[in-house]
């Protein structure tokens, strides 16, 4: 299949295409970028989780020989940013609503000064009660994070009040008419914790403005246009003064969707008409950015005695800290997930989303999902056990088939869920699992769990331009963190085109000439913008085919594209035109340039009114379902309670692996970061104070952490939206994972755990409950 | 002895010249003053293993080890790692093997790995998850890059 | 800041008298990290990487071990010297951090630091391992025992530093397990054990028993162990110690773990190092 000049490029496991440049160290990520002229800057952090800024000093910072200009809340315009709702300022300003909350910031001529001087800005502050937990929150007389909630602009239709900035109500069939049905039910509290993204790569912008007064802007991001939406509302700008481009991201997950410091390096870049550089130390970007929210679920499962699901409620409330940011959409979401994949009859879910003074809460792939299934898979392992049925036979059992439909009623175009779930059984030879004997010292387990997560959202485009020479340029304005969509975007335009990858050149996002593009996030890439490609490509094919038509003396529907970059006569071998003599009658004699564009939203309504009742939800269309299950096989250190995963298998549903090796690359990751999520990683707070801002205390999986048997079995039921079929799978690597781990340690010790991270001591205590804790 | 010192060096292969403060990080140094950015900063305080570079044919941290510390050494950086351009066996092996993700992490994975290899030519996977356990990689896993360490010690011994 | 590297011990603790807020640098492992973090700014840097003197291990007539004061944690860890009971060095060294920070980080850094979670302070204690320091007024040995005094404070005087470790020779036939729990590969230790035990026809002659990471200092109370000294080593009740050692043990709550785990699981893992020990002693029978 490999000749070299023809052999298709969908479904090949190709390298990225800048392999090598990163081989190499050449490829250049934000903190290796430098313009003349540059300053750098550094923040100033607030050392209160609340409090009222009552004066700023900045005579001694200003003085320090170096520095260029020092900016504070007082100097910045006052605009307000946010996704769902525009709650943020560019920088702390009248108050400081969490600890490490940028309150100033200073341009110098290195680094070290502007840190040097950032630490003499004197600030005066009247602190005020923090609240520092969702109770807090919901407290009567609590103290309010935002004043001014009531005001803010908002994108949808949110029920509001006192801390609570959001909640979703979602309802289907009957709940109690559901339990009344149910032979048995479980009811469970499970608590997640905040984690922290740990990108390798910590956040960081640069600025730089022209004569005319307009600013490029260079940052770690994972949506140029968000980076362009954020800092024009916050520092009042015309989105036509600010062009956002992208270096080389080091991983975002979630981390750098929204905004971190790029208002803070324009607001310095057009203070000081010099070029500002920010990078965040690693603390920093611990302190200041986001954070997974931390979910408190309360969750009940009905079911009859043959194992049939017949009722769940789910009750949650996230943490969201100290600004919206991303979390509308997270409660959203993770309330539509709340189901799980299965056909359960009568299902309710209602969610409260609440300010604190913490750091702010944001999107982390999985977007909720992972704690909602940790609570759902758990419990369904807990009837499977109560009945005794096999946990990959109840899920069987309860499988949504077919078209579904997902909770609130969107019919499923495509659904492998019920063939993952039987690969995963086959491939982890899950009947005889318990054959295999624990070392000594060491209890063995197994579980496993299932999930689904959307591909879609939101407006997303793509440009195909045929070039003189009948290479392609590809632009579709989404930025690759690193997943690797550049590659798998120019393998569907070289696929939909027929011609070697090679000729395929990928554009680098860019406001000012990509096409809108939502963002790198919602697993959507392959499947919204993919299909984008693939529409644009194919408006270049008919381009190609009036002209060659012309040219070949045949009706356009008579001709074909062939591999290799030639148009020829169906049937008829040797009338052909080569693609760049197509391309140069385009541009010198008729109609200009072939240029091919898409544009598209996903289209389909998440909620059916006949069939469901749903409030505050942020987003009426959502996508396509990607479906997944998992297994793993654990060892329990009966000494110290330690857990360790020693296999792990996955079985997705992506559609059409584009690139199967980059399928596989997201499953791995993404169990990985469910592992350290279920078993490590946890954001300490200690009166809203981040405890372990740092990788020597915050302690995500090494590779000695880690089972090096990872197998994942790639399901393709096509989707008809997507490119080829395909659909996301960014996300749901990480969907079932605390939970698979959690059923493990629940068969290796009969505990069920319902906190995570399920660290050594949680364990321990699950395991043997008081039973050695006597003094000699 | 002054605040800035004057060191001499060998980085990949070239006699360099730097005068540095005292407190300087040879990681900085590489970055700031030679221009070579392969190395990066992830967390400054040698956890995350990013800033990996050779010195003297031991791979260590470029955020903990001080330019002033090192006169007269040889330092290798992931820029002096492929040879008149032609990649090494982890390079190679990475590339094949489609480990490589968003790359932050890849250029003290190079280094770290391919030190495993001088000392431990046929080492298990166990034996190189210990190897690249000072290495942070937050997208592939891992999976991948111990396949390809195996892949480029078995094409070694082709 | 002021930067030497001096090739004499002498001229090193002269500088460092000179200034007394400067540092000796070691491997930099932590120095530099603290250093990036603002933590600790020092006028000057001594650097003791040009001190011959202080390189590598060697061994005495005695059978004592000198590990030099610069010999770094991936030369301790595969030092074959380091055997039967001694081994727990050798161990404790190979389970810090990673490989690339074991090729820059000292002994003599690692136990000047001292911090309670570190893998050195228990592996020295069960040895009975001295502190070599040196001053301006002359050389003086301190056991290991007397050289933990507190979180991240030893009984070094000011203008002081580590020369070497001495390691004593073990019973001959003894063996020693480094029993470590840490969250993840390489991070400090929620708690470590080491364990030294000699036994000869089926009893126990020797037991040297020290837990890291439960307090400020390294625990050990051989009063106990000398009560379980001749007893047959299926009938010695190493929990009790275990027991003991959790009860004078003086634990926080960190990020690592919750005091009270740590003391919970004190008694069970000093009972698993010693079965540990007891199925290695038999064997290498």
């Amino acid at each position: 299949m490999d000749d070299g000049v023809s052999s298709a490029s969908v479904g090949r496991s190709i390298s990225r295409l800048e392999t090598r440049e990163k081989l190499t160290g050449a490829a250049k990520y934000i903190a290796d970028l430098a313009r003349p002229n540059m300053l750098h800057a550094a923040i100033l952090g607030s050392p209160h989780a609340h409090a009222r800024i009552l004066s700023y000093n900045t005579t001694a910072a200003r003085a320090v020989p170096g520095v260029h200009a020092v900016q504070t809340g007082a100097d910045f315009p006052d605009g307000r940013m946010g996704a769902f709702v525009k709650d943020e300022p560019p920088i702390a300003q009248e108050k400081v609503r969490y600890i490490g909350e940028p309150v100033a910031v200073v341009a110098a001529d290195n680094e070290a000064i502007a840190r040097r001087a950032a630490q003499l800005i004197e600030i005066e502050y009247e602190e005020l009660p923090a609240i520092v937990t969702p109770e807090d929150a919901l407290a009567g007389n609590a103290a309010l994070v935002h004043e001014d909630l009531a005001n803010y602009f908002m994108v949808y239709d949110a029920v509001r009040y006192g801390n609570v900035l959001s909640e979703t109500t979602l309802s289907e069939g009957d709940i109690e008419k559901g339990f009344a049905e149910a032979d048995i039910v479980v009811e469970g509290e499970f608590e997640t914790p905040a984690q922290a993204h740990v990108a390798i790569e910590p956040c960081g912008a640069l600025a730089e403005i022209d004569d005319a007064g307009r600013v490029t802007l260079w940052s770690a991001n994972q949506s140029v246009f968000r980076v362009q939406a954020n800092v024009c509302e916050s520092l009042k700008l015309p989105m036509s003064k600010l062009r956002s481009l992208t270096p080389r991201i080091g991983g975002g997950f979630g981390n750098k969707m929204e905004a971190h410091v790029q208002p803070l390096v324009v607001q310095l870049a057009i203070v000081t008409r010099r070029p500002v550089k920010l990078i965040l130390s690693r603390e920093e970007d611990f302190e200041t950015v986001r954070v997974r929210h931390p979910f408190k679920i309360r969750m009940r499962t009905g079911a009859r005695k043959d194992g049939t699901l017949v009722a769940r409620d789910t009750e949650v409330i996230l943490d969201g800290g100290a600004y919206g940011d991303d979390s509308p959409g997270v409660l959203g979401y993770s309330m539509l997930m709340s189901r799980g994949p299965y056909a359960i009859p009568h299902a309710r879910a209602h969610g409260r989303l609440v300010y604190t003074n913490k750091i702010r809460s944001g999107a982390f792939r999985g977007f909720g999902n992972p704690q909602m299934q940790f609570a759902g898979e758990t419990q369904i392992d807990e009837i499977a056990s109560q009945l005794g049925i096999d946990p990959i036979e109840i899920r069987l059992k309860n499988a949504l088939r077919g078209e579904g439909p997902w909770f609130l009623g969107q019919k499923l175009a495509s659904n492998g869920f019920v063939e993952c779930l039987e690969r995963l059984r086959d491939m982890s030879d899950w009947k005889n699992r318990h054959r295999a004997v624990a070392t000594a010292g060491k209890r063995r387990g197994f579980g496993i769990a299932a999930g689904a997560h959307i591909s879609g959202l939101l407006g997303t485009g793509a440009i195909v331009r045929l070039l003189e020479d009948g290479t392609v340029v590809l632009n579709t304005g989404a930025v690759d963190i690193g997943q690797g969509s550049d590659t798998v975007l120019a393998q569907i335009c070289a696929e939909a085109l027929k011609v070697p990858l090679d000729r395929v050149a990928v554009a680098s996002p860019d406001t000012d000439g990509s096409p809108y593009n939502w963002g790198t996030t919602a697993s959507r890439v392959t499947f919204t913008t993919g299909r984008s490609v693939a529409m644009a490509a194919a408006e270049v094919e008919t381009q190609i085919k009036e002209l060659a038509a012309d040219m070949l003396e045949c009706a356009a529907a008579d001709l074909e594209l062939r591999p290799g970059g030639f148009v020829g006569i169906k049937g008829v071998p040797d009338k052909q035109l080569p693609l760049f003599v197509v391309s140069l009658q385009a541009h010198w004699r008729r109609g200009g340039p072939i240029i091919g564009h898409h544009s598209w939203v996903f289209d389909r309504p998440a909620v059916d009114p006949k069939r469901a009742v749903a409030t505050g939800m942020p987003f009426r269309q959502i996508g396509v379902y990607s479906f997944a299950a998992q297994a793993v096989e654990i060892e329990i250190d009966e000494v110290t309670g330690k857990s360790e995963v020693i296999k792990a298998w996955s079985a997705v549903d992506v559609g059409r692996a584009i690139n199967p090796a980059s399928v596989e690359g997201q499953m791995d990751g993404g169990f990985v970061q469910g592992l350290g999520f279920a078993l490590t990683e946890e954001v300490v707070f200690d009166q809203g104070r981040i405890v372990n801002p740092t990788l020597m205390d915050y302690k995500v999986p090494t590779a000695r952490d880690v089972p090096h048997t990872m197998k994942t079995a790639i399901v393709e039921a096509p989707e008809p939206d997507g490119p080829f079929g395909a659909k996301g799978v960014g996300e749901i690597g990480l969907v079932p994972t605390p939970a698979a781990i959690a059923n493990a340690i629940a068969d290796a010790t009969g505990a069920r755990l319902r906190r995570l991270p399920m660290t050594p001591e949680r364990v321990l205590d699950a395991m043997l409950p008081a039973e050695d804790a006597d003094a000699p | 002895m002054n605040a800035n010192i004057e060191i001499a060096l060998t980085v990949n292969g070239t006699a360099r010249s730097v005068t540095v403060p005292a407190g300087e990080t040879l990681l900085e140094t590489l970055r700031e003053r030679l221009a070579l950015t392969g190395a990066k900063r992830g967390c400054n305080q040698g956890v995350c293993g990013a800033c990996t570079i050779s010195v003297d044919g031991r791979p260590v941290r470029g955020c903990l080890t001080l330019t002033a510390n090192c006169a007269d050494s040889e330092i290798v950086t992931i820029e002096g790692m492929a040879i008149d351009g032609a990649l090494g066996r982890i390079q190679l092996a990475l590339e094949a093997t489609g480990a490589v993700q968003c790359g932050f992490c890849t250029s003290g994975m190079v280094i770290a790995a391919e030190a495993l290899l001088q000392a431990n030519p046929h080492p298990s996977a166990a034996e190189i998850q210990t190897g690249i356990s000072g290495n942070l990689c937050r997208c592939s896993g891992y999976r991948m890059i111990v396949d390809a360490v195996l892949l480029a010690a078995a094409a070694e011994e082709r | 800041m002021d930067f030497h590297r001096p090739t004499e011990t002498s001229e090193a603790l002269r500088l460092l008298a000179d200034d007394p807020d400067s540092r000796p640098l070691a491997g930099g492992a932590s120095l530099v990290a603290m250093m990036n973090a603002r933590l600790v700014e020092p006028t000057g840097l001594v650097s003791l990487a040009g001190i011959a003197r202080l390189a590598g291990i060697s061994e005495t007539a005695g059978g004592v071990l000198s590990i030099g004061a610069m010999t770094r944690h991936c030369e301790t860890a595969s030092d074959m010297r380091l055997a039967g009971g001694r081994s727990i060095l050798r161990r404790a060294a190979s389970r810090i951090a990673n490989p690339v920070v074991r090729n820059m980080g000292t002994i003599g850094g690692s136990i000047a630091l001292a911090d309670p979670a570190a893998d050195y302070p228990a592996a020295l204690v069960a040895l009975n391992a001295e502190i070599v320091a040196a001053g301006i007024a002359g050389e003086r040995h301190i056991a290991a025992r007397d050289f933990f005094t507190g979180w991240y404070e030893t009984a070094l005087k000011p203008g002081e530093m580590v020369i070497a470790v001495l390691i004593p020779r073990t019973p001959a036939g003894s063996v020693g397990v480094y029993r470590k729990l840490a969250r993840v590969a390489g991070d400090f230790a929620i708690v470590s054990v080491a364990l030294l035990l000699g036994a000869e026809n089926g009893r126990c002659t020797h037991l040297q028993v020290a837990v890291g990471g439960s307090g400020p200092a390294p625990l050990r109370l051989p009063q106990f162990e000398e009560k379980l000294v001749g007893r047959p080593l299926d009938d010695l009740d190493a929990a009790a110690l275990g027991r003991a050692l959790a009860w004078i043990s003086d634990p926080v709550d960190d990020v690592r773990a919750s005091a009270d785990y740590r003391r919970r699981v004190i008694p069970r893992m000093v009972e698993d190092a010693y079965r540990r020990a007891v199925h290695k002693h038999g064997a290498q029978r």
